[in-house]
Parts: C-alpha cells; sequence; structure tokens
C-alpha cells in the first residue's frame, strides 16, 4: 500500500486510537450472569412444579428418557418467553440517543474545546 | 445424536452434555464479553443499548452453542458470536429507524496517554478520523471496527460478515484508502 506510506496521517495509528476496545461495566456481567442464573432457576422450577403432580407411575415413565419431551417444550418456550422479554425492554425504552459512531462522534464534539 | 445441522436447546440436552455445555459457555463468554460489548457499543453508540445487546448476543449465542461448536470444526466461534451481535445491531437500526436523534453519553474513547499538547493536537485528528468514520458505507465502517476494536484478522472478519477472504481483503483495503484521502483532502482544506 504504497499511496499509505506516502501519507501524512498514519490512518491505521489513528483507527488504533479511535477505536479502542471498550471494557464493559461491571455490572453488565452482573446482570447476564444474573440471567443466565434466572434461566435456569426457571428451568428447575418448571420441572419441580411439573414433576409434583405426576403419580408413581409417571415418575416411573418420567426416568425413560424417550418420555423427556414435555419438560423440554416446557423449558424451551420458557427461555423464549424470557428471551422476548428481554427483546421487549430493549425495544420498549424510547430513550432518544443518537446511533453508533455518529453518537460518539457528536459526544466527542461536545467535549472538546474547540 | 444429533446431526450437524440440528439445533438442541441446551434444556434439551441430558443434564451430564448440559453440564459440560454450560462450562464451555461460561468460558466462551468470559473471553468475548469485551469483544461483544466494544462491537455493540460502536455500533449502537450509547452504553444502555449496548449492554442491552450484548446480553441478547449471548442469549442467542447460549441457545446455539452446541449446534455452533458442532459445526465449527474447531475453529474459533468469535466471528460466529459476532455476526449474532451484527444481525441484532442491524435490528436495532430497524427498529430506531424512525425514532428522533439527539446526543447520547459520552464514550470519550480518547482521553488517555497523551500529554496536554498531544491531547488538543491530537484530538482534532481524532475527531476528524470519527466524522469521516461516520461516513463509510455500513459495510466498510463494520470492517473496521472488528479490525481496530476487536482486533480481529481478514479471515476472522470475513466470517463475521458472511464474505470471501479476498473480498474481506479489499473491502478493508478500501475503507482505509477512502479515510487516508478523506484526511488528506481535510489536511488541505485546512
Amino acid at each position: 500500500m504504497a499511496e499509505q506510506g506516502e501519507s501524512t496521517w498514519d490512518v491505521e495509528a489513528l483507527l488504533g486510537d479511535v477505536l479502542r476496545p471498550i471494557e464493559p461495566p461491571e455490572r453488565l456481567s452482573g446482570r447476564i450472569e444474573g440471567t443466565f442464573t434466572a434461566l435456569s432457576a426457571a428451568a428447575a422450577t418448571e420441572l419441580s412444579d411439573w414433576a409434583e403432580e405426576l403419580s408413581d407411575s409417571e415418575m416411573r415413565a418420567l426416568r425413560d428418557p424417550r418420555n423427556w419431551v414435555r419438560p423440554v417444550v416446557a423449558v424451551g418456550v420458557g427461555g423464549v418467553a424470557t428471551g422476548a422479554l428481554v427483546l421487549f425492554e430493549l425495544r420498549r425504552r424510547g430513550r432518544s440517543e443518537a446511533n453508533g459512531l455518529k453518537g460518539i462522534a457528536q459526544g466527542v464534539r461536545e467535549r472538546t474545546p474547540f | 445424536m444429533s446431526g450437524p445441522e440440528e439445533n438442541v436447546e441446551p434444556a434439551q440436552l441430558a443434564p451430564a452434555a448440559k453440564a459440560e455445555l454450560d462450562r464451555a459457555f461460561e468460558d466462551f463468554y468470559r473471553a468475548h464479553l469485551r469483544d461483544v460489548y466494544s462491537y455493540a457499543y460502536y455500533r449502537v453508540g450509547n452504553h444502555h443499548d449496548a449492554e442491552d445487546l450484548t446480553e441478547q448476543a449471548f442469549l442467542q449465542a447460549y441457545r446455539h452453542f452446541d449446534r455452533a461448536r458442532r459445526e465449527s470444526d474447531g475453529r474459533p466461534l468469535r466471528p460466529w458470536l459476532i455476526r449474532i451481535a451484527h444481525n441484532l445491531a442491524s435490528n436495532y437500526y430497524r427498529d430506531r429507524s424512525r425514532r428522533p436523534q439527539t446526543p447520547l453519553d459520552s464514550a470519550d474513547p480518547i482521553a488517555t496517554r497523551h500529554d496536554t499538547e498531544d491531547l488538543v493536537a491530537g484530538r482534532e485528528e481524532l475527531r476528524q478520523v470519527m466524522a469521516n468514520l461516520e461516513a463509510l458505507s455500513d459495510d466498510r465502517r463494520e470492517a473496521l471496527i472488528m479490525r481496530f476494536a476487536l482486533g480481529m484478522d481478514n479471515r476472522e472478519i470475513a466470517r463475521a460478515l458472511g464474505r470471501s477472504d479476498g473480498a474481506t481483503k479489499v473491502l478493508i483495503h478500501r475503507a482505509i484508502k477512502q479515510l487516508q484521502e478523506e484526511m488528506e483532502g481535510a489536511g488541505d482544506d485546512g
């Protein structure tokens, strides 16, 4: 890339400065891990509630892997519902903020005294 | 045993398999949280939505993690994960396309490493680069975010964008060249 070598600007170095990795806030780790924990707990509760309604013969049948479809479907539906709730929450928030690099650039402009 | 084309939800796995999957996913999540967050942040431009997108990306990744591992043939899964984030970010833009846009929280990605004089001189350059990045086409800008913010190589970026290695190399080259020309043009104007 000879033309880049002749340039006044080292664009790749500038890009390295502008597009630095962003450390996620600590609260995000806790939030995501909490979500996964809640999903696991919801799955366990779903299975437990359902198992309490079963007779002995049904409990024996439950131990047969061929009969694992119902709880699995219930957990699957629960998982999808949780995902949908998260997505709904994401969409619900009506923050009026600029998008992407445009917004970042705007933020930088506002903080730069020239 | 399920074939490579079949997705099995984590909850459908036998307990031992699910425990192994969960452990592997936890390592995967810890290794790539910063990548996904950085990508999401540079795509959506604010921390709140970047957090939402990051969480959503990992939830989706978890649901398909087992299948992705089976189909990866040992290749890194980071491009697959970033592709999920990429698709979610695209949905985000579609969803918000009709909403008014006003200033956002400041990331200030250029706050350290310079002494005072360099900081002032450097900020103008960096501000200019940022402004020129905005003007790039989406695919060029995304490729540069993956390259510089995430440190992905051409092959990884190609997989994340669903392009060939050659096309990706050209895409990045042209993106940098365009920025170079914009910077030169701005310098001549000033």
